[in-house]
């Protein structure tokens, strides 16, 4: 490829960051795509995720290995290298250890968006977006601010749970793995939509009150979905954390809400497909900047650039195409001839 | 009275006039298209900005570039306006659509403003971020107070007569009310409805243009402060009943106070919790105004009621 210095590097990060935006993007597209839910918060579920496992994984390991964490934060990137030394060596403990993390990620989303289920059912649009997005701000700031948490302004730095694998093909595995955890969840919420419960959320987004007098019970649908939204959310943070192998908080800025907000709107609100569209384009765009970078001239940081671009674009697609490159489309059914058929066999 | 005391309540006084230039702003806005405008705060930096350029370029105080300041952020929210969300609303998308655009609307707005600083200090070898603006004192007698202090309580008490006037006594005022309260019944009545709103975007923006030009006296300036300010004029807006311009000042004051006297008490002995925790306090404000009186401040407090309570006063102690 003509300029990119390291094609393979090239494709494991983009494959890696698309796979976490497409578990973001399809968890966005779950709560407000089919529910309704408009979650201006989603940065705080994911950064739950993240802080978790750079609060939890090396102190833990470090437990289990015998050795004591003093002054953590001071010589957290020494005992996450002493971590992953150890974990070179034990390919289970590893497996474990990623399998226990992802599910605390998963835990700790879920009790996050259930907690933000309480205001999320009883304000309007309006305040629900603000009071979700102040709530991103505020766990930005505690984990700032609380040392003992993520070593605040510093940053913590996060250990290689697949160290065991031979260093060749390590990159390939644990980007085959995130692309299967993510792909999995598009699935299981593919699946999900077009069950009865699918077209349950649809109903409560089209019209609550019609919803309501069929005697669906509208609040636990929503703290459902929410939960489940913000557990896939969780998870990916996990993914993140592990992927970068560290974790800072500032790397949760509320821009990442603005970001899984312009993949779903340019690939088409209510359409998995399109969500994944939305995150392949962006992720695609932000990997092609990072790589010419050097090449472009500027006196400012091209980065904003993109960001004022990919603005503009989404207040065009709302203006003139407000339902996105691939529109909502009719939930699949089983087709006629096959329903015929089955009828006449009877 | 102590020094230290006095220079809090002189404080938490500077602090809640800049909240209530924002909130009633911010206020403005949500009452004509019932969006919560997310790049309000950024509108304050852009006057930031623009009291910064005029201070280090044309060696002007910021108090004196405080008209230029109001004139290119009301410019701008006008124009945010005029192209983005009244389009948007003329083709029915929903508050959740306008929301995003004006997220939108943020990113660019900050971006810009990174991308300025950056050409700033790459071609004219000035800091661009975290700047700030020294403040002259007047003493009287014991008291010191700063310019800051009076400049911005000056204008904040000539705002709230000045408002009173506009939505009372004049034409205008009366068509502005009639056009919040009833949009399709004020339109029939002739009252242009599209100026009316227009005037409120270009004043919120204006307003949010002095905040942003007083910023720097206070914090470390740079292309994130008026989205650090947001949360909090968020908080002020809503805690003063988001409809309501009297409720947004008072909204202000209340959350200007409660965060300068608060954070000052909790970093002391007993609690020790560092300052850094500071928006917090707007953080909780905001949810328990949400979560209990949605409403806001200001429909809790009727004038009538007062008049009544007065009354009944009198009557007992004539009795």
């Amino acid at each position: 490829m003509i300029g990119i210095a390291d094609p393979i590097r090239f494709v494991i990060d983009l494959t890696a960051f698309f796979s976490i935006y497409l578990m973001l993007s399809i968890s966005l597209n779950l709560e407000y795509g089919y529910t309704g839910i408009p979650n201006f918060g989603k940065v705080l579920f994911f950064a739950g995720g993240a802080f978790i496992t750079g609060a939890v994984i090396t102190r833990l390991l470090l437990i289990i290995i015998g050795l004591s964490s003093e002054n953590y934060c001071s010589f957290n990137v020494l005992y996450a290298s002493e971590v992953t030394k150890y974990l070179a060596e034990n390919p289970l403990l590893s497996v474990l250890i990623f399998v226990t993390m992802l599910l605390a990620g998963c835990i700790v989303g879920g009790l996050l968006g259930y907690v933000a289920s309480y205001p999320a059912i009883r304000l309007k649009e309006t305040y629900l977006g603000i009071t979700l997005l102040a709530s991103g701000e505020l766990l930005r700031i505690v984990a700032r601010n609380y040392d003992p948490l993520i070593c605040g302004t510093l940053g913590v730095s996060v250990p290689d749970v697949f160290a065991w694998i031979p260093v060749n093909v390590k990159e390939f595995v644990q980007v085959f793995i995130m692309l299967g955890i993510a792909l999995s969840t598009w699935g299981f919420v593919e699946k999900l939509t077009r069950s009865p419960l699918g077209r349950l959320i649809r109903a409560i987004r089209d019209n609550e009150i019609a919803a309501e007098s069929y005697g669906k019970d509208v609040v636990k649908v929503r703290t459902k979905i929410l939960v489940l939204g913000s557990a896939i959310a969780g998870i990916a943070g996990v993914l993140y954390a592990l992927y970068v192998r560290s974790v800072h908080a500032d790397d949760f800025m509320p821009l990442r809400t603005f970001i899984i907000w312009v993949m779903i709107i340019i690939g088409g609100v209510g359409n998995n497909i399109g969500a994944a569209l939305g995150s392949f384009i962006y992720v695609l765009t932000e990997r092609l900047i990072m790589q010419y970078k050097h090449y472009i001239v500027a006196p400012f940081d091209v980065n904003y650039l993109s960001y004022i671009f990919f603005g503009i674009i989404l207040i065009l697609i709302l203006m003139f195409k407000p339902k996105g490159l691939l529109p909502e489309k009719p939930s699949k059914t089983i087709e006629f001839e096959k329903i015929i058929k089955k009828l006449k066999k009877k | 009275m102590k020094t230290a005391e006095t220079t809090l309540l002189i404080d938490a006084m500077i602090f809640g006039n800049l909240l209530v230039l924002l909130a009633v702003g911010l206020t403005l806005t949500y009452i004509t298209l019932r969006i919560p405008n997310f790049a309000h705060g950024d509108l304050a930096t852009i006057g930031t900005y623009v009291a910064y350029f005029m201070y280090t370029y044309l060696k002007i105080s910021p108090y004196l570039s405080i008209p230029l300041a109001f004139l290119i952020s009301g410019t701008i929210a006008l124009l945010s306006y005029l192209f983005i969300f009244k389009p948007l609303a003329d083709r029915g998308t929903g508050i959740i659509g306008l929301m995003i655009a004006s997220i939108a609307l943020e990113v660019v707005l900050r971006s810009s403003l990174h991308v300025y600083a950056d050409i700033l200090s790459e071609t004219y070898k000035v800091i661009s971020r975290g700047f700030l603006f020294r403040d002259y004192t007047i003493t009287l007698g014991t008291l010191s107070l700063p310019y800051l202090f009076i400049i911005s309580s000056a204008l904040s008490i000539f705002l709230i007569f000045s408002f009173y006037i506009l939505l009372t006594k004049t034409k205008f005022g009366i068509a502005m009310r009639a056009a919040i309260e009833n949009p399709n019944l004020a339109e029939v009545l002739g009252v242009n409805v599209n100026k009316v709103y227009a005037i409120s975007w270009f004043l919120a923006g204006g307003l949010a243009g002095i905040a942003g030009a007083f910023l720097p006296f206070r914090i470390t300036a740079g292309p994130e402060v008026g989205w650090y300010m947001l949360l909090r004029t968020f908080a002020s807006s809503i805690l003063g009943g988001f409809l309501s311009i009297y409720g947004a000042m008072l909204g202000g004051y209340a959350v200007g106070f409660a965060e300068i006297i608060g954070i000052y008490f909790l970093s002391k002995p007993p609690l020790n919790i560092s300052t850094a925790f500071r928006p917090a306090i707007s953080f909780i404000i905001l949810i328990i105004t949400l979560l209990i009186v949605p409403e806001g401040l200001a429909s809790k407090i009727k004038l009538e009621k007062i008049s009544k309570l007065l009354k009944t006063v009198k009557r007992t102690r004539k009795q």
